[in-house]
Formats: structure tokens, sequence, C-alpha cells
């Protein structure tokens, strides 16, 4: 039998079951711990979340360097002991900071349980925030800023927040050179006392969980008790900028760095599923109208994308591109242009199949094994949502129809309201 | 333990099936045992320019990227000095579209001239934004043809320069396709939600078809030991002055491969390792170190790099590299230091075994070297390694004679 190549295969159905799969259990002192409990290898992730993040922080770095030095020195372990114990036993620890929330994420194998949770105590709730460790952090990162600095991604992404979200405001403001003479160990302390304490903590827990997980974490977690209890009161208000256009200049460069957005609605927004949608479908996949056009039609860069991206108090959305300097203006008028033909034009049966398909077999991807379930998790309980989150959105992909998109691309992407700003 | 069925078509493609159950997906890697080391000396790039032409379509598709998308996949592709590496996920009832797909454009590809110059123009803005747009991003552009004289590891991947790419023509792209993406120079792996016996029976379906055309004999030339030391300087638009020193190594199967692997470990095997503490911990001298091997299945490279802080002499700094690397030729090496990077190795090795794209991959390169089942024994491998071995291979591998130097300097007044 001959083989017909021009016909393409069957297409199955391939839909993703959305089930609750987190399990919840707290700790005597309230700490709540959630487990995704499935995998192959004898291998653990385990997340600690605070709301610890850049929003929380009265002085630019506090909150990132306060993060940073947690593995620094505690009250039992230098910097020197800790760096080493953790890698004796294999242990991946990483830290991070987001504009909302901050902690730790480490992979270990099963068989180090009770360790990890010991060195984790000592990390998170122990550290001593040695002078000569933070004078040495401040010149790293002072080094790795500067670096950051001749990169017109760089400055274009911080331009970009400044002008969405205010100087003044956390989302926003820039860090200068200055900003990292300000550190000191009792500021420092200070900002932990407040925001890293046990009743702020969560943990999500996934992997092929190791039985005792619950009883260990009630060993090493469970009598904890806060220091203070420090009630907030934020003083920052959001607010953009007047100038939407923004250019800044950067001798030598070969290409321009383009960020064209602005602020948006987040998770919490009944429209947020079609604002993820028409995402996909402006910017968000290989196959999206910007990728087509700006650089399989025109061979202009290496590649564009855009973004739709939630925060606690706002959401933003970002089109990021780099090109050759002369094509600037070419650039952002084909982006321009696209997102008008989104507000005009019906989207066609073909592509809209397309969008959807791919999406839900992101879905899959956001659903396969225990650590992308951990992911997918954290991304919709820091916003107090639950996975009915996920079935919205997946019936949103199934359902949405062209005049819906028409108007989410009124609605959200007003040409007057963007952002252009550009460096290179 | 990873398990795996392992079975060869009538024209030469090798296949390897591992079936994992927990996950809904499949993963497809196909790995073209051809790099930036096959190219022309005179058009270094095609290999990696080529690996975007084969996203335009092919003999019977006109589309590559629309029918996965259809079907819930997800694919992306890289080139190295060895091998170019094309992989897809895909929900497991529809892998059927990923065996379309890639036997189809391994049959023949179909770009046009006018993709052909649109795909340059996209190679030649990636060029500029990884490697000229960016502070230090020309490093590999300067240490490999300063470390290499002869061997076509004296370029990197990208291209030695952007006219390379410019002057590139179709045909250069139609005769690389004739001579290298040939069946018996391919690995196919499927990893994932997928029985073998379907795999195989979807292997023969799709690509048993394709005749077996004559692959391209690799004759590269071999680099002759070095004799003496090597160094390089130049003055940039940076911030900081950076060193970056490199001495020669065997291929991905040579048998210190795993021993210089510990040994870059020890060094720079995160913030525990020797040169963090000791030149940025202890003397404030760098604000970040670096060392790591090449993993090249020729003849390789162990690399060292560091930023110095402000104000930090190169040559002070370089002394203070020197005595780190010499320290490791004396006995100074604890069991419990030895212990930390096995352990540290075996916790990564399992972690990169949980997802089924990485399986793929590795059990695809384990196949190119021979044989797959070095998968298993990675851990082993590593774990035979003790001391003397350690002091040995420093000494035989980390002398100055073996090491070439690039001083990247910031042409800035502090």
């Amino acid at each position: 039998m001959d083989l017909l190549r021009h016909i393409p295969p069957r297409i199955f159905p391939f839909d993703t079951e959305i089930s609750v799969p987190a399990e919840s259990v707290s700790l005597k002192n309230g700490i709540p711990l959630f487990l995704i409990n499935a995998g192959t290898e004898d291998i653990m992730r385990m997340e600690f979340i605070f709301r610890a993040g850049l929003v929380k922080e009265y002085l630019p770095l506090l909150a990132t360097s306060t993060n940073m030095m947690l593995t620094e020195g505690s009250e039992n372990y230098s910097s020197e002991e800790l760096k080493s114990v953790l890698d004796f036993y294999g242990i991946f620890l990483s830290l991070s900071v987001e504009k909302d929330t901050a902690g730790l994420t480490v992979y270990f194998l099963n068989k180090h349980i009770e360790k990890v949770l010991e060195l984790i105590r000592e990390v998170l709730f122990r550290p001593v925030f040695p002078e000569k460790e933070l004078n040495l952090l401040m010149k790293k990162r002072l080094a790795r800023f500067k670096v950051a600095r001749e990169k017109v991604q760089h400055l274009a992404m911080d331009q970009f927040f400044e002008s969405v979200f205010g100087p003044h405001h956390p989302y926003g403001r820039q860090v200068f050179e200055k900003d990292f003479n300000g550190m000191c160990p009792s500021l420092l302390a200070d900002f932990h006392a407040k925001f890293y304490t046990p009743e702020k903590m969560a943990v999500i827990i996934s992997g092929r969980i190791h039985e005792q997980t619950v009883a260990y974490s009630e060993k090493y977690f469970g009598n904890m008790r806060s220091k203070e209890i420090y009630i907030e009161d934020p003083k920052n208000v959001i607010k953009g900028a007047d100038q939407r256009k923004k250019h800044i200049e950067k001798a030598g460069a070969v290409q321009t760095a383009f960020r064209i957005g602005s602020a948006t609605i987040n998770k919490r927004h009944s429209d947020y599923p079609g604002l993820k949608f028409l995402n996909v479908l402006l910017g968000g996949y290989f196959g999206s109208r910007l990728m087509k056009n700006i650089r399989e039609e025109k061979g202009l860069t290496y590649g564009i994308h855009s973004f739709v991206s939630s925060l606690d108090l706002a959401g933003y959305k970002v089109i990021s591109t780099e090109a050759g300097k002369k094509n600037r203006e070419l650039v952002a008028d084909e982006i321009y242009k696209e997102i008008g033909l989104l507000q005009k034009n019906p989207v066609g049966n073909d592509e809209l199949e397309v969008v959807r398909n791919y999406m839900s077999g992101e879905m899959i991807r956001m659903f396969d094994g225990p650590f992308a379930t951990a992911e997918s998790f954290k991304a919709v309980w820091e916003f107090g949502l639950d996975f009915n989150y996920f079935i919205r959105l997946m019936n949103t992909i199934r359902t949405i129809t062209p005049d819906e998109i028409i108007r989410l691309a009124i609605t959200y992407y007003n040409i007057d309201d963007l952002y252009e700003i550009t460096s290179g | 333990m990873i398990h795996f069925s392992r079975f060869s078509l009538d024209n030469g493609l090798r296949v390897i099936v591992h079936e994992d159950r927990s996950t809904p997906l499949v993963a497809m890697n196909i790995l073209y045992d051809v790099g930036s080391k096959d190219e022309d000396p005179a058009m270094t790039g095609l290999a990696h320019l080529f690996e975007h032409l084969m996203y335009c379509g092919s003999a019977n598709i006109p589309e590559y990227d629309l029918p996965l998308q259809l079907a819930g996949g997800e694919n992306n592709a890289f080139t190295n000095n060895d091998v170019t590496d094309y992989y897809l996920t895909i929900p497991a009832g529809n892998i059927e579209t990923g065996f379309w797909l890639e036997s189809d454009r391994m049959l023949e590809p179909g770009f046009s001239q006018k993709k052909f110059d649109i795909q340059k123009n996209v190679v030649i803005e990636e060029f500029k934004q990884r490697y000229l747009n960016q502070p230090y991003g020309d490093v590999m552009l300067l240490l490999r043809p300063l470390a290499y004289t002869i061997h076509p590891y004296r370029w990197p991947t990208i291209g030695m320069d952007v006219s390379h790419l410019e002057n590139l023509k179709l045909d250069h792209a139609v005769g690389f396709f004739h001579s290298y993406y040939t069946t018996d120079n391919a690995v196919l792996t499927l990893t994932g939600n997928i029985k073998p016996e379907v795999a195989y029976d979807l292997a023969v379906k799709w690509f048993g078809p394709i005749p077996r055309r004559p692959v391209t004999i690799r004759k590269l030339p071999q680099e002759p030991a070095q004799s003496e030391g090597k160094t390089h300087t130049v003055e940039k638009n940076v911030p900081y002055d950076a060193l970056y020193k490199t001495w020669h190594m065997g291929g991905r199967s040579s048998k210190d491969y795993y021993s210089l692997d510990l040994i870059t470990d020890l060094l720079a095997g995160g913030e525990s390792g020797r040169l963090y503490n000791r030149l940025v911990r202890e003397k404030n001298l760098f604000s970040e170190i670096n060392a790591y091997i090449t993993s090249d299945i020729d003849p390789g490279l162990i690399i060292l790099s560091g930023k110095l802080m402000k104000g930090i002499n190169i040559d002070k700094a370089e002394n203070a590299v020197n005595d780190v690397i010499n320290e490791l030729k004396d006995t100074t090496l604890t069991d419990n230091e030895l212990e930390k990077v096995k352990n540290k190795f075996e916790s990564s090795t399992v972690l990169s075994n949980t997802s089924i794209l990485n399986k793929a991959l590795n059990l695809s390169m384990y196949e190119l070297m021979g044989d797959p089942d070095l998968i298993n024994r990675e851990v082993d491998s590593f774990r035979a390694i003790d001391r003397s071995i350690v002091r040995d291979t420093a000494i035989r591998y980390l002398r100055p004679e073996n090491c070439s130097t690039l001083y990247y300097m910031s042409a800035r007044i502090v």
C-alpha cells in the first residue's frame, strides 16, 4: 500500500482532565502544606512561599537582599558550611523573589528528607545576616547590575515597568548604583522579622512524596510561633507615566529592544482567560500573528513574543522583541498593524482551531508530572483561586468566539494606552 | 533504571523506545549526526541555519508547525558543534502526527529561495542579538580559535563571522541536506506514553520507505597536542575585566571524561566549590567564577571563566586561579569533598530523569556514542573515581603548556 504523505494522520481529541490533585494538610500551628503525590523517581520538590516579594520592600533591593542572604549564615551554620552541607546531601536549592512573593525551592532525594527539613528551618527562620557576607553579596550584585545595564533588553524592561507602574511603586521602581550602598544587616533582619514568619508561610510539596513528610514537617516547623505580628500599611499607589513613548539611547548597540504594553487585569478578573487566548493569538506561540509577520515573513528579528502576566495588585501585558536599529519604525508599525487587525477582523475558524488545540496541548504540559502540577497549583493559589480557574480557562479555550476576541482586543489593546519603550 | 528497546530499520535508521506510563505525553527526538564541525571553514554557520530551514515545510507538507499545533504538540531544536537535534512533545494519542511530520522532512525539506533568504536574516539577527549585542557575548568567537588551530571546533555554532552567513547560497543548503540528513546518520528516540511495538510499527510505516542515501564520510583534521601555553588580550567596552582559561581534554568517550567532569565540579560545583570559596568568598578577587567541560564528542575543552572585581589586577587574579588549580595536583582532597560532588551528580541525574525530553535526548546521545545503556551507568562511572585518579588527571591535563588564556579587558577608565 502506498503511503499518502500529503494526508495528515487523524487527530484525536486530547482534552486534559483537570482534577484537584493537591491534598491539603495543616500543621499544629496552622502552616498549610499542599501535597501533590506522583512521579516515577525517588525525588521530591518542596517550595516554601512567603508574601515577601518586591511589593513589600520599603527600600530598593531590600526584598531581594534579604532573600539572597538566607543561605549566607544561620545560628548554627556559617555561610560556607551551609553551602557545603547542602551540596553534600545533593540538594538543589534556589532562592527566588518575585513582585509579590518570595521564598525558596528545593529538589532532593527522598532519603535525605529529614536533613533537608532541618537545614531549611535554619535557612528560613534562623538567618543571622553576617555583615561580611552582606558586603560581598552587594559587591557581586553591583557587578551583575552593571553588566545587565549594558544590555538593551534590561534597559528597556526596567523602563517599561517604571512607565507602567510608576517610579515610586515597588512594581515599577528602578534600581540605581547608589542603592547598593544602602543595605545593612539590621535592615535585613527587620524585613525578615516582618515577612518571613511561620504564620505567613505556605509549603507546596510534590514528587513521589516520602511517607514521613507530614510528620517531619510537624517536627521541624509545627511548633514555631511568630515573634511579632506586623500590620502592613501600604502607602504606594500605582500610577503610570503620562509619557507613552520613551527611547533609551545605548551607544554602540547593533539592535533595538522593544517593550510595548501596559497595565491590565489580573487572574481574578473574568476576562482574564479570554485575554490569555488573545495573547497567544497575537504573540504567544510560534505560529502567532507577530511571529509570522515579523520573523517568518520579514526576517526582521530572531524572535517576537507577547506575554500577559498577573500580579497581586494589577496585571500587565507586554510585547517584546529585538531587531536591527534601522528597522525600528517598521517593527513598531507592524506590531500596531497586527493589533489593529485583531480589533477589526474576525479571526477565521482555521486559525481559531490551531490556537484552541495548541493551548489545550499546553494545558496537558502544565499538569504533566508532579513538579509541573505544583507550579500550576501555585499560580492559582497565590491569587486566592483554585483549580476552577483552569476549568474556566479550558472552557474559554474550547468556546471563545471571533466576536468575543474583537471585544477583548478593543477593550484591552487600545493602542493609545500602550507604552512604547525602546532601547538601542 | 531506564529500560529501553532498540532496533534498526532496513535503511539504517536507529530507533530507541523508553516507555513511561506516568505521563499523558510522548517525546520524540531526532538526532542527526551533523553539526558545525562538518562545515566548510569558509562557510561556517550553515548547520545551524539549516536547522531553521527544516521548519519551512517539507516535500508533502506545506508547513511544519501548523499541523503539530493542531495535534496539541510543541517542538524545538538545537544545533551544536557535533549534532543537530529536533524534539517535540505531543499528547500520546496523536504521536502519529509526529512520525508523519518528521519522516517527511527527513525525506525532503521544502524551503524555497524566499524562505531561505528570510531565515538567513533571522539567523543574522540571532548572531547580533546573542553574540554581538551582549557584553562578553563574543567570548567564544575569540576563545575557540585561540585554543584550536585546525580542528573545526575553532568556530562556534553560530558561525565564525556574520559575513559567512551573508554569503551562504540556497545551493549550499541543498547540498548540506543531501550530504548529512540521511536515514543511517540519524537516531530516532521515543519516550513517554508509547509501547515499543506501536513505536516500531509507526517507524516502519513512516520512516521505513525513506531510501538510504550515501552519507558524506567525515574526515576531520585532528588537533595536534598543544606544546606551549597561549595568550590573547582584547580590550572591549565592558564594565569589568574578565579572565578565560581553557585546557584541551579528550572526547566524550575518553576514559578521563568523568574524572574531568568531577574536577570541574570540585572547582565550581555551586557556591561550595573551591574557586568560589577561595577567590570570591575569601579573597574578593572575582564577582563570579565558573568552570565546566564542553562535553564534545571529539577532543573538547575544560573552560574556566571569571569576572574580576573592580580594581583587581588581572595578573594577581590569574595567579590566584593557578594556585587553586595546582592544589588539585597535591593531596588536599578529603573523602568528604569527593563524596559531596558524587552525591550532587547522583541527584542531578535522578532529577534529569524526571523529564521525558531529557531522557530522549540522553538516550539519543548515548546511542550515537554506541551504547544507550550508558544512561544507566553514568552514576557508577562517576562513583568509581577516587582521590588518586583526581590527582593524576589534574596533573596530566591542567598543565600550563596545555592552556590558552584570554584576557578580556575593560576599555573603560575606572
